[in-house]
């Protein structure tokens, strides 16, 4: 892959019940998505505390995904 | 395959190991009985260990 | 079905036959036979190695004969159990007495040739016959080339086809010559419907498994052409219309036809067919799938004969409306497609009613035949311990490995700081592998376990169980999902998804080392019941929870038990209702189980499963009184009710006593004398239902409408019946009424929603005007009766939705927690779902139902407590300033406000608690913290995120 593509580090806070479910099913349906997403497993969007997105961008993140 | 001495009370002898017997054995063990799961083939799992998806959910079936 | 291996009260026996079955309910003798599989359980690893090295070939029946395995073979990796066996036809040693080149290339000498049959005697107190259904005979595939033309195949083959494990992994191809096909034919009722193979009833699934298949062909290649080919649409299941009107907005076509035959033609197959008017057609496809019935299985003589219980006409499981479960013999029950063809929810509910029925039979010997699971000691893991992670990296077969360098993963952890051991693995999920994963943390002492694998949703519970096993707290643990969110939806980047799966376990390993051991909290339950609603449904959930021992508060909104069943005779097959629910209610009023409260309406709970406080509200003329009652578990049967649409079809309808309802009408044909039947009727199917006015197919009309034409038939065979539909709906047995229905002289002429039957008044008669697709005109009929086929709907779900919080349908039906596997349990915990508050259905469907969740119900009553999550939130009352903002924000009430030394302070409700954390992250002060989601533990990982770069130059 040449250095000038658009690489970005996108952080993602997913709800156990419905976002993670959802990228499981997206796996057993076998759906390819771009590979620049890392996640944290929460058990709702509702603990994600702003701190934690403020802090991801300070980590580097060109973005943060929250799905819930 | 360990055989345990052959029990006498509470418990039950499901014949047939596809989802339905599976789930009878699960059930049953959580309402504290002993299950005796007879398979005739060499694994449980009976058809729906053969379907990739079921409706409408199109969840894994394992 | 892992679950099923590990349970330590279940004893799996493979290979098995039932060949005697002696004595009576408590005490019944069976006699098995047990074949070999010439291989050792204990000793299998399961590494395929022997497959490996076999000489010989054999068609894998797992694959429906598409492809080839060897005599030695595992049907497929997950397994239970997981041990290869020898399949005898084609084994080199067992037919010839040579070979055996496995013995010794099996490094754990499991094979063993000197294994013979054995037989067995068990001791049981009852028996559930699942024997599952059997296929349809090649002979009678055989008109549609089936067995001559590679490329017809029967809709097993399809799903194999079309699955990622298959022979083409998942890419549907011809079978004669591997191209993709452009054109697919799907033939419904092969097998099925059909007196030439003496199959006369429904499958009840083809319908369905056609349309999911046709839309996964479509998935695969949009451009591809698919019809279904049908006589009626029968896809009356919950939110199964829904899904054809997808399928149809994908494409694929419908087309109401009979198939005559399919032949050879050219490259192709050419499908001849006649429709509705008569007209024969020919039509080439590439691809002609047969979607076969479910035959009754091939053991059900012997097996009806051994365990002296009666058949069916069709070599099913005999059984009745009220019974639908229990067999001719006392103690033996029936259950899934054995007991009629049926679709996965059916069987996984009868499945669970059956255990529900015999834990009522059974009552005094429960507990006496268990093992009770016994943990090692807790292995104490403090903070100040050295961390010593290990982490596991999973194979998944090829899953994982295929896209993802899992050696490379596994090498990287080893660098990372706190990780004493690290591995690779095949199967993580494997026996065997539970074996390893306990050996390696008595080995090397690890006090965390980091495992890289699938789900976290599916597969957490199974590594949480080997860790107690190993003696370490379960919460010492954390999941990588590197094939479900990784390997499989980055399949053609591999060197990204190796980078991505290097990222997410370093995050990992940073959140397990901040990991405390969580305790394990349990509370008591309280052993009672409570169910609302005092129909069929609800008294039979009482009574089957009374069988068990449980008390019950049967809640009856009305002034009287029954429900719908007051307004019914009888049953399509001909069942006294109106007895059964003399019997019932009496049976009810009688046992000292059961309270029931009529009038009343539950106005409060509070509370979680184990522990509910309800406040009910019963009424008798003005007067009100508020009761208290406590139960540890809530059954909702609050059912449903004949839905009277004002237009029907587009026509406005004064209901009188020319224009009924079909209940209405059943009761007209009550009681005696000839007079009672019209001399002319017709009946509307789908008034009001399937997008006219409800959106769903209410699942008893059609049966309901024969049931009625065939009782006005045995009156007055002489009087007119004509029945105007648009899929006549008879699934299962019910088909045998249809077609008596035909025979009886009955009319049925099939309406299309665009040419909707005109419903007019003329003075005191009433004129129906419809398209008659045969004759090809339209007709009108001035008949002294319409009887219009209404729909179902539920009974108010809202209050008790609100109350309860649980979800509800687009429908305003109740919503189970998993349509599929869990299909009588709601989605807050100790809340079950039962009868027409689910969804419309037959009878027999209601009370199997009941029992099934009876069945569930009743889990946590015998357990005696519940076992709380402990992921919960954890409140610091030091740091706590009692403002209050977490309890008000908290959607589950789990935090009240308590007063400790004069202060307001918080306190969760740890069995409430659901986790979710919203709580904690509000806290102004961080004084609440989230048991294996705390803030440091998020932080370290967010901190990992970004530690990508330092860690590549390393």
């Amino acid at each position: 892959m040449s250095k000038e593509e658009y690489n970005p580090r996108i952080l993602g806070f997913l709800c156990n019940w419905c976002c993670y479910a959802a990228a499981d099913s997206a796996g057993v349906s076998r759906y390819q998505y771009p590979p620049n997403l890392r996640t944290i497993r929460v058990m709702c969007t509702g603990r994600v505390d702003p701190s934690f997105v403020i802090r991801g961008f300070v980590e580097g993140a060109a973005g943060i995904f929250t799905g819930g | 395959m360990a055989k345990a001495k052959n029990k006498k009370a509470g418990t039950v002898m499901v014949v047939g190991g596809g989802i339905a017997g599976v789930q009878t054995a699960l059930d049953l063990t959580d309402l504290g009985y002993y299950v005796y799961l007879v398979e005739k083939s060499a694994a449980v799992g009976g058809v729906m260990a053969q379907l990739d998806k079921t409706f409408p959910t199109n969840d894994c079936s394992l | 079905m892992v679950e099923a291996g590990r349970s330590p009260n279940i004893e799996i026996i493979t290979n098995a036959e039932l060949k005697s079955l002696k004595g009576s309910p408590g005490k019944f003798s069976a006699k098995i036979n047990i074949n070999p599989r010439y291989i050792n359980a204990d000793d299998c690893t399961a590494c395929g190695l022997c497959t490996t090295y076999c000489p010989r070939h054999l068609v894998d029946e797992y694959n429906e004969n598409l492809s080839l395995t060897r005599p030695i073979h595992i049907d497929y990796a997950q397994a239970v159990p997981a041990t290869y066996y020898i399949d005898p036809k084609e084994c080199l040693h067992l037919q010839h007495d040579t070979c055996q080149i496995c013995v010794p290339v099996c490094q754990s000498k499991a094979i063993d040739f000197s294994q013979a049959p054995q037989d067995r005697e068990l001791n049981v107190g009852a028996v559930v016959l699942s024997p599952g259904f059997g296929r349809i005979e090649d002979e009678t595939m055989a008109k549609y080339s089936y067995g001559i033309h590679p490329d017809v195949v029967t809709s097993f083959e399809f799903e194999r086809l079309s699955n990622p494990s298959g022979p083409f992994k998942g890419e549907v191809l011809c079978l004669s010559d591997q191209r993709h096909p452009k054109s697919i034919a799907f033939i419904q009722c092969v097998g099925s419907r059909d007196l030439n193979c003496d199959n006369g009833y429904c499958s009840s699934v083809c319908c369905m498994y056609a349309i999911k298949e046709a839309m996964v062909a479509k998935e695969h290649d949009p451009e591809v052409d698919i019809t279904v080919y049908y006589m009626d649409i029968r896809t009356q299941g919950k939110d199964f219309d829904a899904a054809k009107t997808r399928a149809e907005g994908m494409g694929i076509k419908f087309v109401r036809s009979r198939v005559a035959d399919v032949m050879p033609w050219e490259n192709q197959l050419r499908l001849t067919y006649s429709t509705m008017e008569g007209e024969h057609k020919f039509v080439p496809h590439d691809m002609v799938v047969l979607s076969v019935g479910l035959d009754s299985p091939a053991s059900a003589k012997d097996l009806a004969e051994v365990s002296k219980i009666d058949l069916n006409t069709y070599d099913f499981c005999k059984t009745s409306s009220f019974k639908p479960l229990a067999t001719s013999r006392k103690g033996v029950f029936v259950a899934g497609a054995f007991q009629g063809p049926k679709d996965i929810p059916e069987s996984v509910t009868q499945s669970s009613g059956a255990a529900g029925e015999i834990a009522g039979l059974l009552k005094k010997d429960r507990g006496k035949g268990v093992v009770v699971k016994k943990y090692p000691k807790e292995i104490v893991v403090s903070p100040e311990d050295e961390i010593r992670i290990g982490v596991f990296v999973c194979h998944c077969g090829i899953n994982i490995s295929s896209v993802v360098d899992v050696n490379k993963v596994s090498e990287y952890s080893g660098t990372m700081d706190g990780v004493s051991y690290y591995a690779e693995s095949l199967y993580s999920c494997s026996q065997d592998a539970q074996k390893v994963l306990k050996e390696k943390i008595k080995e090397h002492n690890l006090n965390r376990v980091v495992i890289a694998a699938c789900s976290p949703r599916t597969h957490e519970p199974l590594f949480q169980e080997t860790l107690k096993d190993a003696g370490l707290n379960r919460s010492l643990f954390e999941m990588v999902n590197i094939r479900d969110q990784c390997s499989w939806v980055h399949a053609n980047e591999p060197d990204q998804a190796t980078d991505k799966s290097m990222d997410l376990v370093r995050m990992a390993v940073a959140k397990a080392k901040l990991i405390q051991p969580l305790p394990e909290q349990t509370v008591p339950v309280t052993a009672k019941a409570m169910v609302i609603g005092g129909g069929v449904a609800g008294m039979t959930a009482a009574l089957n929870l009374s069988d068990q021992g449980f008390g019950c508060y049967l809640i009856e909104k009305g002034p009287q038990l029954g429900g719908n069943l007051n307004k019914v005779n009888t049953t399509l097959f001909g069942e006294d209702t109106s007895k059964f629910l003399k019997d019932i209610t009496a049976k009810v009023k009688k046992d000292k189980n059961i309270e029931v409260i009529t009038n009343a309406e539950l106005t409060q709970t509070n509370g979680f499963v184990g522990n509910f406080s309800s406040i009910v509200t019963t009424t008798k003329g003005k007067k009100s009184e508020e009761l208290t009652v406590d139960h540890g578990v809530m059954i909702v049967a609050t059912g449903g009710k004949e839905h009277k649409p004002e237009e029907v079809l587009g026509n406005k309808i004064k209901y009188s006593d020319n224009i009924v309802t079909q209940l209405e009408l059943e009761e007209k044909l009550a009681g005696k004398g000839k007079s009672r039947a019209p001399k002319s009727t017709v009946m509307i199917q789908c008034a009001g239902s399937r997008g006219d006015d409800l959106k769903y197919c209410s699942k008893n009309c059609c049966n309901h409408a024969i049931k009625n034409a065939l009782k006005i038939k045995s009156i007055d065979n002489k009087s007119q019946v004509v029945v105007l539909y648009r899929d006549i709906r008879t699934y299962g047995f019910a088909e045998d009424a249809y077609r008596e229905a035909r025979e009886k002289g009955v009319i049925f002429v099939p309406y299309k929603m665009d040419e909707k039957p005109a419903i007019k008044s003329k003075g005191k008669k009433t004129e129906v005007t419809y398209f008659d697709p045969i004759l090809q005109e339209e007709m009108t009929l001035t008949p002294d009766l319409v009887a219009l086929s209404v729909g179902v709907v539920p009974e108010d779900t809202d209050h008790l939705s609100k109350l309860l919080k649980i979800p509800v349908t687009a429908d305003n039906f109740f919503l189970e927690a998993h349509v599929k596997l869990r299909p009588v349990e709601l989605p807050v915990d100790g809340v079950f779902v039962c009868g027409l508050a689910h969804s419309p259905k037959p009878i027999d469907e209601v009370i199997v139902q009941a029992q099934a969740a009876a069945g569930k119900a009743a889990i946590p009553l015998v357990k005696g407590y519940v076992s709380v999550d402990p992921i919960v939130s954890n409140i610091n009352k030091e740091e706590c300033i009692g403002c209050s903002l977490c309890a008000n924000l908290c959607p589950y009430q789990a935090i009240q406000m308590l007063k400790v030394d004069g202060k307001r302070k918080a306190e969760t409700i740890t069995a409430s608690c659901k986790a979710c954390g919203i709580c904690a992250s509000h806290c102004p002060t961080f004084a609440i913290s989230m048991g294996g989601f705390t803030n440091e533990q998020i932080t370290s990982q967010i901190s990992a995120f970004g530690k990508v770069e330092e860690v590549e130059e390393v």
